[in-house]
């Protein structure tokens, strides 16, 4: 056998790179545009709208009053879905909380009987002021962005904190 | 005529070998005593096929949309009998294919099947198993009703309290930071296509390995049964069978290696396994069409009226996210990991080579403990939610 400069590369062991480099480069092209488009989503930015909720004037003192409003789906869905909205008035302060329990999101109602809403799925509580009082919540009730003109409340799909 | 069909046959055998892999497909030596515990291996396989055949006949009809999933079923439900009941086998062999796995599994813990040189057969099995229990969570989130929307909120919120990286894990799931369009299109995906491409393979390793070793049975089928018994002699070593090798594939401890009496596979285990299998699809049958699958209300994310209520597998976890303070969330996901891990770790832990599960208290002990832990778990839950 001839004489071989170990720095150089065989001819097999070029084939076993050249062999491990096309797996290398389709493994990156098909990556890049899979975990893109698996990611999207996140950066993508939500259609943010206003939406009239109606007239708050009648809404008692004290006692949280449910109304509902149509937001966008969201991606290509033009059909609209429904929130709720729970309104409560208190020593001249209007809140406008939703009905996403701050723990797994379950819908939250309000229980006249307990004066305190109540999350059916794992018991979670919260005051009328939407503080977290039992069960596991760990945040208070969310609360969406709102305006109001005059008596009449207008929300945004989107709260003021992160949940 | 019959002349004809043999030479079309050796014809077709002398191109595929055909003759020589039924052979070595049907007469695989199996151990004699308790086969009847042997079959919940095949009862699990032939309900996994009854969901792969009921399933795609249920995508000529269902659309993965949300303003179309729940009408699309609806409309099933109103005006096709025989597709409730393809829907209603579906539904209900996934229930009890969740039931026939956690015995498979329960029944190889118990005898110690895991044993070298079978590691990775229960390494591919708690797998299969992990799998199954994707694929049964995005299935349940598919008709878009109430029942599947808010299983679909909560077990999608359930990753969002892993520390650091919790929203994103959310979000990637959600395709976005609510339950969506691209929700029902990710779980559809991953429902019929990605968790399949990866479980009807891993299937194969599965059954390849078990090939590979032969079926364990259980220490009764075993030398070493009679080893700490007093005077009973330890029978001497069994002679192999000529037909198929499967004992011992690899040296290992003498007394363990091949069961003392065995016979062929078909058709004495394929009948015990298709007794067992048979009942079950009947069952599932008689349940698909007395009960058939329910479908709720359509989503309605407004509710003030709806009570969640989780699928009867989703129940444990449902309950430890009753009983874990809001201080200690993450705990809720951090109790199923380690209990995973432990799962995938027990053949290294476990590695001597008895297999009397009377002989085995320091496995037999914590196991039992865990599974009371799951039971106590689900009754709780059962009693909270149906007043039990």
């Amino acid at each position: 056998m001839a004489h071989r400069d170990p720095r150089r590369l065989s001819r097999r062991q070029f084939a076993v790179l050249g062999t491990q480099l096309a797996g290398a480069v389709v493994a990156v092209l098909l990556g890049i545009p899979i975990v893109g488009f698996l990611i999207s989503p996140l950066f993508r930015r939500e259609q943010v709208v206003w939406r009239e909720v109606g007239d708050i004037a009648r809404v008692p003192d004290a006692e949280p009053t449910k109304f509902d409003v149509s937001f966008p789906q969201q991606a290509w869905t033009q059909v609209d879905i429904k929130a709720a909205v729970y309104v409560v008035k208190r020593n001249g302060n209007t809140r406008v909380f939703s009905n996403v329990c701050s723990h797994m999101q379950c819908p939250v109602r309000w229980e006249t009987t307990l004066g305190q809403f109540l999350c059916p799925c794992h018991g979670g509580l919260y005051d009328m002021d939407g503080t977290n009082v039992g069960g596991p919540p760990p945040k208070p009730l969310p609360q969406f962005v709102h305006r109001i003109d005059g008596t009449t409340l207008f929300v945004q799909n989107r709260f003021t904190e992160e949940i | 005529m019959v002349r004809r069909l043999g030479a079309a046959y050796n014809w077709f055998d002398e191109r595929t070998a055909i003759r020589s892999l039924l052979r070595k497909g049907l007469y695989e030596a199996v151990p004699v005593r308790g086969a009847w515990f042997y079959t919940l291996g095949s009862a699990t396989l032939v309900l996994i096929l009854l969901q792969l055949i009921t399933g795609i006949f249920l995508t000529l009809l269902y659309v993965p949309s949300v303003t179309e999933a729940w009408a699309s079923l609806n409309y099933l439900k109103a005006h096709d009998a025989f597709g409730s009941i393809v829907r209603g086998i579906h539904l209900w062999s996934a229930y009890i294919l969740l039931f026939v796995i956690g015995l498979h599994m329960v029944r190889t813990f118990f005898s110690g099947s895991y044993k070298r040189p079978r590691e990775l057969n229960w390494v591919t099995g708690v797998g299969l198993f992990l799998l199954v229990l994707v694929m049964a969570i995005t299935g349940a989130f598919l008709p878009w009703d109430q029942a599947a929307y808010w299983t679909a909120v909560v077990v999608t919120n359930v990753p969002s309290y892993t520390p650091v990286i919790g929203p994103f894990l959310r979000a990637l799931w959600r395709g976005g930071d609510f339950v969506g369009p691209i929700t029902l299109s990710r779980s559809f995906g991953i429902h019929v296509w990605l968790i399949p491409a990866i479980l009807f393979p891993l299937i194969g390793a599965h059954l390849a390995l078990l090939r590979k070793h032969g079926e364990f049975g259980s220490y009764i089928n075993y030398r070493g049964a009679y080893r700490s018994r007093e005077g009973v002699d330890v029978p001497p070593a069994p002679v192999q069978r000529p037909i198929e090798p499967p004992y011992p594939a690899v040296p290992t401890d003498e007394l363990w290696a091949a069961p003392l009496e065995t016979e062929d596979f078909y058709p004495h285990q394929t009948f015990k396994d298709g007794v067992i299998s048979a009942a079950l699809v009947v069952l599932v049958f008689i349940l698909a069409v007395a009960i058939g699958a329910p479908l709720e209300a359509i989503a309605d994310p407004s509710t003030t009226s709806y009570t969640p209520v989780p699928e009867w597998f989703f129940l444990p976890l449902d309950e430890l996210l009753v009983l874990v303070p809001q201080q200690l969330i993450p705990l809720v996901l951090v109790l199923p990991a380690g209990g995973v891990l432990l799962l995938l770790a027990l053949p290294f832990i476990d590695r001597g080579p008895e297999r009397n599960p009377f002989e085995r208290p320091a496995v037999m002990v914590p196991g039992a403990f865990a599974v009371l832990f799951v039971v106590i778990l689900t009754l709780l839950g059962s009693g909270r939610l149906f007043n039990l």
